[in-house]
C-alpha cells in the first residue's frame, strides 16, 4: 500500500491528534504548533509533563515533542512515563544548546530523534513527518501481531526488524533502499510470509549500519559533537572504514548541521579522504623531489608491476592501494616506498615481493580466524 | 610526578634529575628518527638493551632512543655519551662490540666508524666527522641527547628554563623586545621577522587570540620540521608558550601534516606530559599566565600550508587561501588575531630568551641571523640534515659537508625553496645562504629543502615536475594561478616529448610574469620560479630538447630508447629477468635485443645490468628505426 495515502487515510479516521508538544515556554509552543497546523497536523499542547502525561494518554498522539528541561517533572522522566504508558507514541526530545549529552541519555531512554534549539520549521516539519510514518508503521504491525496470535514468534521477529528497521530509520537514513526494506518488512508480516532467514538477513544488515552509525557517533562525541571538527571527524572515519561510506557522511550531516553538500565538498578537496574503499594495506611510492631525482618512476613502475595495479588504484580483493605521495619527509632514503607504516629505501622487486607475500599470509590467517 | 608549581620547583626537579643521570657513566643514544627507524634502528635498540642487561651493566649504561641526529644516509646512527663516539649503520650483531668499545675502550668495531676518503682514516668521533665538523648544531643539538617521549630528558638539558625566565622576571614586552632585537625570520619560507609579527598580533583588536605552529611540511625534499617535532618538540611548545605570553594569547594549536604519524604522536604526548607538570594549562608556575594547546591534523594538502588557508582548514573548512588585504596576524582564526610561526621559528624562541639577543645576533650575516636546518637530499653523498650558520656559502655545504656527488658524476644544479624556489648553478655556488641572497638569484629560502642534482638530472624535466606538482595542487581558486599553471604544464610536456618550438619559451615567460603579478597567494605568486631560474641558467637544455629533440641526462622518456650493446653484453639475462612488459628479447643464439615497440621505458633493465658490464644504455630515440619521427605523431592543434 502506498505509505503517504495510508497514513492520510488514518489521519482522518481513526488517529485525531498527530502531534503533541510539552514545552514550559509558551512563544516556543505557539511557534511549533503554528508551523505543524500549516503543514497540515492536528497539534495539541501542554505546559508541563503531568498535563502532557494526562493528555497523551487520553488522546494517544503518534508524536510527542518534549522539551527535557522544565520545571517539575524534568524530560527524562517524563520520557520513561509516557514510553509505557503509551508504547506506540514516537517521542522527540527537544533540547537546548549544549545539552548533547543528555539528548544522546534520552535516545537511549527511547527517544526517536532529538532536536537542538533554535531549529529551523523545515526541520521540524521534516521530523515529525518521519515519526508519523514511523508511528503507523509500529501500529500496523503491532495490529497484525495481535490479530495473529497463534503466530506470534514469527511476529515476535517480525517486530523486532521493524523496531531495528524504525531505529535505522530514525537515524535519519532516507535512503532509497530503507524505504524498500520497511516497505518490503511490512508486506512480510502482512501476508505472513515464511521467509524467517531472509529476514533475519536482512536485520543483520541493518544492525550492521546502525553499529557503524554508532562508531561514528562515538567518534564525534570525542570531539563534541564540534561542527569545527567536521575533518577531523572524517580523518578518524576515513582510518576506521577504510574509506567514507555515504550513509555515513548523511549520518555526519545530520549529526553536526552541516549540508552534505559541503562534507563532499571537503572530502573531495583533501587527499587524505577516499569516496571508495581502500584496500586493508597501503604502499605508497614518495614521488617528493628528492625521490625523483634519485629515479622514483622506476621504483612506481617495479612496484606497480608487483602488485598488478596502477597508482590510485586498489586491487579486486580490496588488500592493497597503490598511491603516490608528494613527499612523506623521509628524502635521505630516496626513493623511498612505505607500506603500511614501515620505510624501504628503493626496495628490489625480491624484496617487494616478499614484503607482500607476508601481507598476503597475514590476511590469510587472520580470514582463517 | 606533582606539578611544578614556581620556577624553584623546575630548578629543584631539574638538579635532581641530573643527579639522577649521572649514577650512569654512559648512555648509549640510539637514533629513533624516520630514516633510521626504516634501517631497522628499533631492534637495533632492544638489542643495545638486551646485551646491557645481559652482562650486567644496567646501572653503569643506559640506551635511549633519541630524535633525529641528521645523518641519515648512513642509519641506524648510534652515539656513545659523553664521549660522542659515533657508530654508521650498525647492526645487531655490532652490538657486543661497541659495549666492549665503550666499556673497555677496546672493540671490533673499525668497520662501523666513519671513513674519510681523502686520508683513509677512520673518524670516531661525532665532531671528527666532515659532516658533522662543518655545522652549526643549535636547534639540532639536543636531538642527539633527548628521548622525544621524556619530558626529564628535556628538562634535564635545559629545557623550560627561557619559560620559568621569562614567566618569572620578564614581561611580555621584554620578551617580545627580545625576539624583535634577536631579528629572528621566519624560517618557513619568506622570511619574514617574527617579532613584527608577533607586535602586530599583540596590538591587533580582538580578543582571543591564537598562536599556531605551522608543521605542515608540504615543501617535497624537506623534512627538518618533522625531525625537529619528532625529535625535540618540547622545544617547539616551550617556544609556542613563550610567543603566547608575549603575545597575550591562551589558545594554541599545532597543525601537523597528516603524512608525519609519529611527530604528531610525539607531540601529543609532548602536550600530555607538559599538561603533567603544570608547563601547560592554568596558571603556568604560578605565574597567572594560562595557556593550552591542542593538535590539529592536516588532510592531505599542499596549499593549507598557506597561513589563511591553514586557519580555514583549522576551523573545520576547506583549506584554501583568501585574499590578505588584512594579514592572519590581525585577522585571522574564527576572524581573531593569530600568529603563526613555522616549527624551526618556534623552536628557536626558547633559545634566544635564555642565551639573549646578541647570543643569537652573533650568527649569521647582517640582514639574516642564526642557523638554519637544511635537508641536503638528491644526487649527494651524505645526505641528511644539517644545520648550518646562515651566510655560508653553498658550495660548502654540499662538498664540505655533503661530500660532493656520488659516483664521481659532475654537479649540475641544487634546487633551494621547494616548489616555490628555483636552481642554482654552479657558477653561483659560492653564495652566502641566506634569506636575501637566495632571492636575488631567484630562488629563495623556503623551509629549506637542498636537492643536489647532477649531470644525470634534466632541467626541463626538474621544471615539469614542479609544475605538475603546483598544478595538482592548486586549489583552483584564483584563474592565474589554476590556467597559468595547467598552460605551462602543457608546454613543458610538449617540450619534454620533443613536441616544443622555440617560441613556446617565449610563452613560458611570458605566463611567469603574469602569474607572479596576478595570483591570489603565495602558491601561485612564486609557482613560475622553477621554470624561470631554469630557463635563466639552462636555457640550452630547453633548446636542446626544442631544436635536437635530446635530452642529454637521459631522463625525458620520450626523447630516449634503450638498447643493448652486444659488445659489451654477457648475456647474463638481468635486462629480461627484470622487465616487466617482456620488451626484452632472447633468440636462440642467446642475443638479447629490446623491441621497441612493446618497452615503456621505465630503465628497470638499465638499473638490472651489472655495472662491470653497462651493456644496456640509452640513446636518442631519433636514432632508433621505425620510430616514427617525433614532430609526426603530434595530433593536429593538440595544446
Amino acid at each position: 500500500m502506498d505509505a503517504s495515502k495510508r497514513r492520510a487515510g488514518e489521519r482522518a479516521e481513526t488517529q485525531p491528534l498527530d502531534v503533541l508538544i510539552i514545552d514550559d515556554e509558551e512563544n516556543f509552543l505557539e511557534a511549533c504548533s503554528q508551523t505543524l497546523q500549516t503543514g497540515g497536523y492536528r497539534v495539541a499542547t501542554a505546559k508541563n509533563g503531568t498535563e502532557g502525561l494526562k493528555l497523551a494518554g487520553e488522546s494517544h498522539p503518534n508524536v510527542v515533542l518534549l522539551d527535557l528541561k522544565m520545571p517539575g517533572m524534568s524530560g527524562l522522566d517524563l520520557l520513561g512515563q509516557l514510553t509505557k504508558t503509551d508504547p506506540s507514541a514516537v517521542p522527540v526530545v527537544v533540547t537546548g544548546h549544549g545539552t548533547v549529552d543528555s539528548a544522546v541519555e534520552s535516545m537511549k531512554l527511547g527517544a526517536f530523534d532529538f532536536l537542538t534549539k533554535p531549529f529551523e520549521p523545515e526541520k521540524l516539519l521534516e521530523t515529525v513527518r518521519r515519526g508519523l510514518s514511523l508511528s503507523a508503521l509500529k501500529k500496523e504491525a503491532q495490529a497484525a501481531g495481535a490479530a495473529e496470535e497463534q503466530r506470534h514468534d514469527k511476529y515476535d521477529l517480525l517486530l523486532q526488524g521493524l523496531d531495528v528497521l524504525g531505529e535505522a530509520y530514525s537515524l535519519g537514513l532516507e535512503k532509497r533502499q530503507l524505504l524498500d526494506e520497511l516497505a518490503y518488512l511490512e508486506s512480510e508480516a502482512r501476508y505472513h510470509a515464511e521467509s524467517l532467514g531472509q529476514i533475519k538477513k536482512k536485520e543483520r544488515a541493518i544492525l550492521d549500519i546502525r553499529n557503524e552509525l554508532r562508531e561514528a557517533d562515538a567518534i564525534m562525541k570525542k570531539y563534541d559533537f564540534q561542527k569545527n571538527a567536521l575533518i577531523q571527524v572524517l580523518l578518524d572515519i576515513q582510518e576506521k572504514f577504510r574509506w567514507l561510506p555515504r550513509h555515513i557522511l548523511s549520518w555526519i550531516s545530520g549529526r553536526l548541521n552541516i549540508p552534505l553538500r559541503e562534507i563532499y565538498v571537503i572530502a573531495n578537496f583533501y587527499e587524505a579522504f577516499s569516496l571508495e574503499p581502500r584496500g586493508r594495506h597501503t604502499i605508497q611510492v614518495c614521488t617528493g623531489t628528492a625521490c625523483h631525482v634519485r629515479g622514483a618512476s622506476e621504483t612506481l613502475t617495479r612496484v606497480s608491476a608487483v602488485l598488478g595495479i596502477e597508482a590510485g588504484q586498489t586491487d579486486s580483493r580490496q588488500q592493497f592501494t597503490l598511491e603516490t605521495v608528494h613527499c612523506i619527509g623521509c628524502c635521505a632514503l630516496a626513493p623511498v616506498v612505505q607500506i603500511d607504516s614501515q620505510y624501504y629505501r628503493d626496495p628490489s622487486r625480491s624484496k617487494l615481493e616478499k614484503v607482500i607475500k607476508s601481507l598476503e599470509k597475514e590476511e590469510a590467517q587472520a580470514c582463517l580466524a | 610526578m606533582s606539578r611544578l608549581e614556581t620556577p624553584a620547583d623546575l630548578e629543584k626537579l631539574r638538579e635532581e634529575i641530573i643527579a639522577g643521570r649521572n649514577a650512569k657513566e654512559k648512555w648509549v643514544a640510539v637514533c629513533a628518527g624516520t630514516g633510521c627507524r626504516a634501517y631497522g634502528a628499533e631492534t637495533l635498540a632492544d638489542a643495545f638493551e638486551e646485551e646491557i642487561e645481559k652482562r650486567g651493566l644496567s646501572d653503569r649504561i643506559g640506551v635511549r632512543r633519541t630524535g633525529c641526529h641528521g645523518f641519515c644516509e648512513r642509519g641506524p646512527l648510534v652515539v656513545i655519551q659523553p664521549s660522542d663516539a659515533c657508530f654508521l649503520g650498525a647492526q645487531p650483531k655490532n652490538v657486543p662490540a661497541i659495549i666492549d668499545k665503550a666499556v673497555t675502550g677496546e672493540g671490533a668495531t673499525d668497520k662501523l666508524l666513519y671513513l674519510d676518503e681523502d686520508s683513509g682514516k677512520r673518524l670516531g668521533n661525532l665532531d671528527e666527522i666532515p659532516f658533522y665538523k662543518y655545522q652549526k648544531r643549535v636547534l639540532l643539538a639536543n636531538n642527539v641527547r633527548i628521548d622525544a617521549a621524556n619530558i626529564l630528558d628535556y628538562i634535564a638539558v635545559g629545557g623550560y628554563s627561557a619559560l620559568a625566565k621569562a614567566l618569572s622576571g620578564m614581561t611580555p614586552e621584554a620578551v617580545l623586545e627580545e625576539v624583535k632585537k634577536a631579528n629572528l625570520r621566519g624560517r618557513g619560507g619568506g622570511g619574514f621577522p617574527a617579532g613584527i609579527k608577533w607586535e602586530t598580533t599583540r596590538k591587533a583588536q580582538g580578543e582571543p587570540k591564537y598562536v599556531i605552529v605551522n608543521a605542515d611540511e608540504g615543501d617535497p625534499g624537506a623534512y627538518m620540521d618533522r625531525s625537529l617535532l619528532e625529535g625535540n618538540p618540547h622545544s617547539v611548545l616551550e617556544g609556542l608558550i613563550l610567543g603566547a605570553y608575549a603575545i597575550g594569547a591562551s589558545e594554541g594549536f599545532i597543525y601537523v601534516r597528516q603524512e608525519y604519524p609519529l611527530a604528531r604522536t610525539h607531540a601529543a604526548k609532548a602536550l600530555e606530559q607538559a599538561r603533567e607538570y603544570g608547563l601547560l594549562g592554568k596558571n603556568l608556575l604560578g605565574s597567572g599566565f594560562s595557556f593550552d594547546v591542542k593538535i590539529h591534523r592536516g588532510a592531505g594538502a599542499f596549499v593549507s600550508g598557506e597561513s589563511s588557508a591553514l586557519m580555514s582548514a583549522i576551523e573545520g573548512r576547506v583549506g584554501e587561501p583568501r585574499p590578505k588585504y588584512i594579514r592572519t596576524s590581525e585577522k585571522g582564526l574564527w576572524g581573531k588575531p593569530s600568529c603563526l610561526n613555522n616549527v624551526e621559528t618556534w623552536a628557536y624562541v626558547p633559545q634566544i630568551i635564555d642565551k639573549g639577543a646578541d647570543w643569537f645576533r652573533s650568527m649569521g650575516t647582517e640582514k639574516s641571523k642564526g642557523t638554519k636546518i637544511f635537508s641536503l637530499v638528491g644526487k649527494v653523498k651524505n645526505t641528511g640534515l644539517v644545520e648550518v650558520p646562515m651566510g655560508i656559502p653553498l658550495r660548502d655545504i654540499i662538498f664540505k659537508i655533503g661530500g660532493g656527488i656520488p659516483n664521481g658524476k659532475k654537479f649540475k644544479a641544487v634546487q633551494t625553496g621547494g616548489p616555490s624556489g628555483g636552481v642554482i648553478p654552479e657558477s653561483l655556488l659560492d653564495l652566502p645562504v641566506a634569506f636575501d641572497e637566495l632571492s636575488q638569484v631567484g630562488s629563495m629560502m623556503g623551509s629549506g629543502g637542498m636537492i643536489v642534482m647532477d649531470e644525470n638530472t634534466c632541467m626541463v624535466d626538474t621544471a615539469r615536475y614542479y609544475i605538475n606538482f603546483l598544478a595538482h595542487e592548486s586549489c583552483g581558486k584564483c584563474v592565474p594561478c589554476r590556467e597559468g599553471l595547467r598552460q605551462m604544464l602543457a608546454i613543458l610536456e610538449r617540450i619534454t616529448k620533443g613536441w616544443g618550438e622555440e617560441q613556446d619559451l617565449d610563452t613560458l615567460d611570458e605566463l611567469a610574469e603574469f602569474m607572479e603579478a596576478a595570483s591570489l597567494c603565495a602558491l601561485g605568486q612564486s609557482a613560475p620560479f622553477p621554470v624561470a631560474s631554469t630557463l635563466k641558467y639552462f636555457r640550452d637544455e630547453y633548446l636542446e630538447h626544442i631544436r635536437e629533440k635530446r635530452c642529454s641526462a637521459g631522463v625525458c622518456t620520450a626523447l630516449i630508447a634503450y638498447q643493448i650493446d652486444q659488445e659489451r653484453c654477457k648475456a647474463c639475462g638481468a635486462c629480461l629477468r627484470a622487465c616487466p612488459v617482456g620488451a626484452v628479447n632472447k633468440s636462440e643464439d642467446k642475443v638479447f635485443t629490446i623491441v621497441q615497440a612493446k618497452c615503456i621505458k621505465c630503465g628497470a633493465c638499465y638499473t638490472a645490468c651489472p655495472d662491470k658490464c653497462r651493456a644496456v644504455i640509452k640513446v636518442p630515440a631519433y636514432t632508433i628505426q621505425n620510430q616514427p619521427a617525433a614532430a609526426a605523431t603530434l595530433p593536429a592543434g593538440k595544446q
